[in-house]
């Protein structure tokens, strides 16, 4: 059981289609009802005022370099007087518009991550590793936790030097902080060492042979397919590429096939996370895949040469407001509390 | 390993004209899969040369280019390369945590990232100028004293630790912990070269080793400027477009990276090389003795017994 209202994997299901929906088109009409959908996810997490400044200065700082760089387009702003190589030549509207739909693109990836984030904890994430993995999230999970104790002896080493008299002055004067630091940590590690293995954990572990020759195997596959892909991309290639995939994740479920794992506080699906599932992952294939009733040609927006008023597709827009499903049950969810 | 291989495939086989060649493949390739030293040389190259080939793609790639489905804005372009880069990744992480999973490695590792990420934690909150970061001085002494394997998990993990920490996780992380992990894998090549100098412990060790540092601060950057490069910038002289050469994408790129990001990598490649100038030598002398204490292993040996002697 736990409290929150959505699955762990239908935060990751949003975040996939937002990603692919976000970097599928620069069509300004479907990009705003896009970034409209990941802002309301994000308002109904709270996360309103600390996002505004960073989205706006990544916007701000795409739409300036792009004016910088791209000097093709027909409606000419500027023109930067000189010889200067790379910097004189013509600032076009184009660029600018560009960049500005790239930079909101962009902005509103690192909202969906910032919403997602608060909405999932660590441990839920640490879970999703797959049982091949059991060691790496013991270190990871290590890791984590130990971020505040080390932040926390970071401070306890300043104060220490402080009251010996040291002061930083300049970078050298860094070592009297990060020496302790490390070497504290490593005598920390000892300990722990000492506890994982006095709780049965091994000291030495082996690998299995079988999963890492299978891993081996799709990797080949896989090389050979991009390779027959960037010489002449058909069916050839995305079949080894999709067999190389299936065999690497084939070796990780071999893998960790034997390795035991307790959950304590599973997370609870719901008839919700599957209509949101549903709902996000209906609005990501139909920006990324072709489909006939859709018209693909009316995301693939560019301004180059000349600025123009892209079309609007209105059964693309229902489609793409499956991105506001995880917002709409947060609200549920707070009007009901 | 190589050497008993092609013993016992010549034992196995007198050179005969007619089948003598399948056999060699047929028993090279069986004793090739039983090595796993060997096997796992192959993974690391292969997942190395694909997560490669995922950076460098808009160079390399007139096929996909022209499919459509590679190029700038495209809807596939950048969640396949992530996705193709998060895969390798994931091969490689299995394979470098396999041998390595004991629960001294594991508290150590833990411990190191868990430094690591307070080091970004602190540089979050007092951000230096330009693209100077602490975090490499550790990864790459931690590659340096204790190998390729934790070096690459050192580097990898510090950067999904601290992003989890900074709230710093998007698509960009699988580029961002595959390039760590190699600054930390390849720090390790770094000790033959020291060897052959016989530089162990001298000032020219740490001359190196910021050398190094340096080198990477560009390398670093350059290599994660090409995922955001062509999904970014439209047609220009700067700008990638489908179907471009090797020669003329380097070209654009060369000056796509001169315009926006030499001066911000510059920060990052001296800050590197200072700290490595300044901390190099304390920082190896607490890893090596470290290495030294969690090496250490103690046989029993029988004592021959004695007979006890008659006073009487």
């Amino acid at each position: 059981m736990n409290d929150a209202p959505l699955h762990p994997v239908t935060w990751i299901a949003w975040l996939v289609a937002v990603c692919a929906v976000l970097s599928a088109t620069r069509n300004p009409f479907h990009l705003g009802l896009a970034l409209l959908c990941v802002s309301m996810v994000a308002s109904a997490r709270g996360l309103r005022r600390g996002v505004v400044p960073v989205a706006l200065s990544i916007t701000l700082a795409a739409a300036f370099f792009n004016l910088i760089i791209a000097r093709v387009g027909a409606t000419v702003l500027w023109r930067v007087p000189g010889t200067l190589p790379l910097l004189s030549g013509p600032l076009t509207l184009e660029s600018l518009v560009y960049g500005l739909l790239t930079g909101l693109a962009l902005a509103g990836i690192f909202t969906a991550f910032g919403a997602a984030q608060g909405a999932v904890p660590t441990r839920a994430l640490l879970d999703l590793l797959p049982p091949a993995f059991a060691p790496l999230a013991v270190t990871l999970t290590i890791a984590v936790a130990f971020v505040p104790a080390t932040l926390r002896h970071l401070r306890q080493v300043r104060e220490a030097q402080l009251i010996r008299g040291h002061q930083i002055r300049g970078l050298r004067d860094w070592a009297a902080l990060l020496i302790p630091l490390l070497i504290g940590g490593l005598d920390r590690a000892l300990q722990l060492a000492e506890s994982l293995a006095a709780r049965g954990f091994p000291d030495r572990a082996g690998s299995q042979r079988a999963p890492a020759i299978l891993i081996a195997v799709g990797l080949a596959l896989l090389a050979g397919g991009l390779l027959v892909n960037a010489w002449q991309a058909g069916l050839i290639g995305w079949l080894l590429i999709g067999i190389g995939i299936g065999l690497v994740g084939a070796a990780v479920w071999l893998a960790g096939r034997h390795t035991p794992r307790t959950r304590y506080r599973r997370p609870r699906w719901t008839s919700a996370d599957t209509l949101v599932t549903l709902g996000v992952l209906l609005a990501g294939a139909a920006f990324v895949f072709p489909f006939p009733l859709l018209d693909a040609a009316a995301l693939r927006f560019s301004p180059y040469p000349q600025l123009f008023l892209p079309a609007f597709h209105p059964l693309l827009g229902i489609l793409t407001l499956g991105l506001a499903g995880p917002g709409v049950v947060l609200l549920i969810t707070s009007a009901e509390t | 390993m190589l050497a008993p291989m092609v013993m016992s495939v010549a034992s196995v086989r007198p050179l005969t004209p007619d089948s003598y060649v399948g056999r060699v493949v047929m028993i090279g390739w069986r004793d090739l899969l039983r090595n796993r030293r060997i096997v796992s040389i192959i993974i690391y190259i292969l997942a190395s040369v694909i997560g490669l080939w995922a950076f460098v793609a808009p160079f390399i790639t007139p096929g996909l280019a022209q499919s459509g489905e590679l190029q700038a804005g495209g809807p596939l372009a950048p969640l396949l390369l992530t996705g193709l880069v998060g895969l390798c990744y994931l091969a490689l992480l299995y394979e470098a945590h396999g041998p390595v999973a004991g629960a001294t490695t594991i508290a150590l590792l833990g411990i190191l990232v868990s430094i690591n990420a307070a080091l970004r934690f602190a540089e979050t909150v007092i951000p230096g100028p330009g693209g100077f970061t602490p975090m490499f001085l550790l990864i790459i002494l931690t590659g340096y004293v204790f190998g390729a394997r934790i070096g690459f998990l050192m580097g990898a993990l510090s950067l999904m630790v601290s992003a989890l920490v900074t709230g710093g996780v998007g698509p960009w992380l699988p580029f961002q912990m595959w390039a760590a992990g190699w600054v930390g894998m390849s720090a390790r090549l770094l000790r033959p070269l020291v060897r052959l100098l016989r530089a162990e412990r001298s000032r020219t060790e740490v001359v190196l080793l910021a050398c190094f540092a340096a080198v990477w601060g560009f390398v670093y950057g350059g290599l994660l400027n090409i995922w955001f490069w062509p999904y970014v910038i439209g047609d220009a002289a700067t700008g990638w477009t489908p179907g471009l050469g090797l020669y003329e994408g380097l070209s654009r790129y060369a000056a796509f990276y001169a315009l926006t990001s030499l001066s911000w990598d510059a920060f990052a490649a001296v800050g590197n090389a200072v700290l490595m100038a300044l901390f190099a030598v304390p920082v190896l002398q607490a890893l090596r003795r470290f290495r030294a204490r969690l090496n250490f292993s103690y046989t029993a040996t029988p004592i021959p017994a004695v007979p006890i002697e008659s006073t009487s």
